[in-house]
């Protein structure tokens, strides 16, 4: 299965609590999708 | 890393960041690093291992595979804490519009970075696609062979992440290159764990695919992401509870005559307590194994008419650990009391020699039916049934993916048609007893058959068939 199919099946909070749909991320532009260890 | 941002949106993309802690930690990160993008967060690092990213630390094959459960639990105490999984790594993708991958970087431990050159350089036009997975490697693949036999009977290096990984070295990835457009595909506990994850690969190699869930919300929630995710609108969610017979009898009438190719009995119960179906059956063999056969003999007409039909029992590595239990498999009278895992474990041990029996039953026909176990996963299910075992073993788990992996590929890879009736764990044929006293007699067996046979009679599944 494609990368951007299994990550684009699932949905985050954002910083603020809003969910966000990752799909959402790349169906306009390209993403850099950064995953960081840990904030801070 | 404001100066990076700029770059990047140059040139007509955007940066969207995924972490592990809390909230708050993001919002102070964002205040930082003056970000305006999105800023995901992932405590339970769904994303993380659908990315494929490592944690650190946990190696297959060496001595720290025995301080991984202590130092897991150590992570457990801290994944509640604020700061997030600390031994989580992390990467960089870059995903176009349409899903293409454009660049790939999975750190290899705390320090290593991706070179924002080489980000950059992934953004401009004309620059390639990358391989979504590194290509299988023949002497890779014979290593893992090699290592395997010494490594699987010790159980704990085998069924965890770890294993999943030395196995899947002799995959072949060739072996999911297929279409299945045109196929039906029925999956039972279908909208979390192991059984979401079923659906949704079926669904991406294009077959049609009905979630069978007992609650409608939840399995129509699951059905519309997958179908948003794979862009396959023939995926939908029917109600159905395993647990009760008249449920699977009036699913088996409502649905229509056409061939059923995949049936796929996941759905799964660990009570605490000993419970009852309306029916009359202890709750986990009701789920397990009374419903299962019902709805296989309902359905019966209906895989026999597929070309190349496949049916995949989702047993448990538990199953290793008790013996087939046909005196009193209700739980009416035993000395201890009911004991909801070991019910679990009897039941799925059921399942594996039901599997064997219905795969003599459909011989000569072009049914082939399995059973499998997923490794040790980590399911919500095995969250709130086995805290204790979750917590101890988080860091070593596999994802719900990786569980699946041997489901999806009986029930789609040509290569597995040949393996009819065998016990099959990480896409390989497995013996069905590690432990002494385990093995059933054929009275046992054909007692089990019976006992299946009588209650599907009961429900009246003559009338619907």
């Amino acid at each position: 299965m494609h990368l951007s199919t299994r990550l684009g099946a699932l949905t985050l909070d954002d910083w603020s609590g809003s969910p966000v749909a990752l799909a959402s991320l790349w169906r306009e532009k390209p993403v850099v999708l950064v995953f960081i260890r840990h904030f801070g | 890393m404001r100066d990076q941002v700029d770059e990047i949106r140059k040139r007509g993309a955007e940066l969207a960041i995924v972490g592990n802690g809390a909230t708050h930690f993001a919002a102070a990160f964002r205040e930082d690093f003056e970000l305006d993008g999105p800023l995901l967060v992932d405590p339970e690092l769904r994303a993380y291992r659908a990315a494929g990213l490592r944690r650190g630390r946990v190696e297959i094959l060496s001595p720290r595979l025995l301080g991984a459960g202590l130092r897991a639990t150590r992570a457990g105490y801290r994944q509640t804490s604020v700061e997030g999984d600390p031994w989580q790594l992390g990467g960089v993708f870059v995903i176009r519009p349409g899903g293409a991958l454009a660049y790939r970087f999975a750190s290899r431990d705390a320090g290593d970075h991706a070179p924002i050159e080489e980000i950059l350089a992934a953004l401009e036009p004309g620059a390639p696609e990358v391989a979504e997975e590194a290509p299988r490697s023949e002497l890779l693949a014979s290593v893992s062979r090699a290592v395997s036999l010494i490594a699987d009977p010790l159980i704990v290096p085998s069924f965890d992440r770890g294993g999943f990984r030395l196995h899947a070295l002799a995959f072949d990835p060739d072996d999911l290159e297929v279409d299945l457009t045109g196929r039906r595909c029925l999956v039972t506990g279908a909208n979390s764990g192991i059984g979401y994850e079923t659906a949704l690969a079926l669904a991406d190699l294009g077959a049609e695919v009905l979630l069978l869930c007992r609650s409608p919300e939840r399995g129509a929630e699951a059905a519309e992401r997958i179908a948003t995710a794979t862009g396959n609108a023939k995926v939908r969610c029917e109600t159905v509870d395993l647990s009760d017979l008249a449920s699977i009898r009036d699913f088996a009438t409502r649905l229509d005559d056409a061939p059923v190719d995949v049936l796929v009995h996941n759905a799964g119960v660990l009570p605490e307590e000993r419970a009852e179906t309306k029916d009359g059956l202890e709750l986990c063999f009701a789920t397990h194994v009374a419903g299962p056969h019902l709805l296989t003999r309902l359905l019966r007409g209906r895989l026999e008419a597929s070309t190349d039909a496949r049916v995949v029992w989702v047993s448990s590595g538990g199953m290793y650990t008790r013996r087939l239990q046909v005196e009193d498999p209700g739980w009416r009278d035993r000395e201890d009391g009911y004991n909801g895992v070991l019910a679990y474990a009897e039941t799925k041990r059921a399942q594996v020699v039901l599997a064997e029996m219905w795969a003599r039953e459909l011989e000569g026909t072009k049914v082939c039916v399995n059973a499998m176990h997923p490794g040790w996963a980590d399911t919500p299910a095995v969250r709130s049934s086995l805290p204790r075992f979750h917590r101890v073993t988080s860091a070593i788990l596999r994802s719900p993916a990786e569980g699946a992996d041997t489901v999806v590929w009986l029930a789609a890879a040509g290569a597995a048609s040949g393996l009819a009736g065998r016990f099959v764990f990480d896409r390989e044929p497995r013996r069905t007893h590690l432990l002494p006293g385990t093995r059933e007699s054929e009275e046992e067996r054909d007692t089990l058959w019976q006992l299946c046979e009588e209650i599907a009679e009961a429900a009246g599944d003559r009338s619907a068939s």
